[in-house]
């Protein structure tokens, strides 16, 4: 059993690579013996001596979906409460569907197509992509129909959130929207400026552009971090 | 806002370029801020020497945030410290 990994576990980059080291001694026990023991100073290191499912998370970000099917701005549609239901093969619209019963006759903002993020449910967490809007039957409650084998049957009761997501473009053309805010698209366009300048030779149009958008980068980072400086002045200042 | 408002306020036609450039730009934008963070996991295994303690990074990694290890005391990810330089290799258990 691994414990106080945060103290007792290293890792060492080399190049494309990960190393990990665990430190010998601290709480743990376990005899090392033959291979892969070594030290380092005064610190006996040693290799990762246990196998652990899931053990090594890694946080990165990467280019993942650059373009999507309409503009960030408008994924806004939302469902929130206790009266959500999730049924196995119960939609009416298309026989065999799995539905999401949201306990309200309310309209919804979602509509098919939207890709959705459903969380705070015991076994049916994930994201899925709704196929038809329908109306129950018996009940007249708004449900939400996505493909077969997607749910485990699941009684209101529980506090969900239904979220839309933005949908992948994986073959981007003109149509596609940039999967990014309208701040960081006018930072994109100050990119390509720069890029444009370059290929014609202005270097200086260049520099000016990329200085625009390492400019907005900033702006995007410090409208989510808003602080007020206010300087009182003193007594005796000139007014 | 489309690529093709993009490609008109640049005055190009030129479709795929534009999209090139674009994808450029929000490489750019991922490896100076933190705009979309994600993560994976792996299986730690036991390691008995010096080729099963290395982990290969995602392929499509742009910047690096953190590591972490799955405590399996309480089932926590902690994050861990990364080390400058690789062990010394001063001595080597070779007992039974």
């Amino acid at each position: 059993m691994s414990f106080f990994v945060d103290k007792e576990w290293f890792y060492y980059l080399r190049g494309r690579e990960i190393l990990l080291y665990k430190l010998r001694g601290g709480s743990s026990t376990s005899r090392i013996s033959q291979s892969g023991v070594f030290q380092s100073y005064d610190n006996e290191m040693m290799y990762p001596d246990e196998d652990i499912a899931d053990g090594l998370r890694i946080e990165y970000t990467r280019v993942s979906e650059p373009f999507v099917a309409e503009e960030l701005e408008t994924t806004t549609s939302y469902e929130s409460g206790i009266i959500i239901s999730f049924e196995d093969g119960t939609g009416t619209s298309v026989g065999g569907r799995d539905v999401i019963d949201l306990g309200s006759t309310a309209t919804t903002e979602f509509v098919a197509d939207d890709k959705i993020r459903v969380r705070g449910s015991t076994s049916n967490d994930g994201d899925y992509t709704i196929l038809a809007i329908s109306v129950d039957v018996s009940t007249g409650y708004r449900q939400l129909d996505v493909v077969a084998g997607s749910f485990t049957t699941e009684a209101v009761g529980g506090r969900i959130s239904i979220t839309q997501i933005p949908v992948e473009v994986e073959s981007p053309s003109a149509t596609s929207h940039i999967n990014l805010n309208k701040m960081l698209n006018l930072a994109v366009i100050d990119y390509c400026k720069a890029m444009l300048a370059e290929q014609n030779g202005e270097i200086d149009k260049k520099e000016y552009f990329m200085k625009e958008f390492y400019s907005k980068l900033g702006d995007n980072e410090s409208n989510k971090r808003n602080i007020s400086v206010s300087f009182p002045s003193g007594p005796f200042a000139v007014r | 806002m489309t690529v093709l408002e993009v490609m008109e306020r640049l005055n190009i036609k030129e479709e795929t370029l534009a999209i090139a450039w674009i994808k450029d730009a929000i490489h750019l934008i991922q490896s100076n801020t933190k705009e979309k963070v994600e993560s994976t996991k792996r299986d730690l295994i036991k390691s008995v020497n010096s080729t099963d303690n290395v982990y290969i990074l995602p392929a499509d990694l742009v910047s690096l945030e953190n590591i972490s290890i799955k405590d399996t005391s309480d089932s926590k990810y902690k994050k861990i410290k990364r080390m400058t330089s690789q062990p010394h290799y001063l001595a080597e258990d070779t007992s039974p």
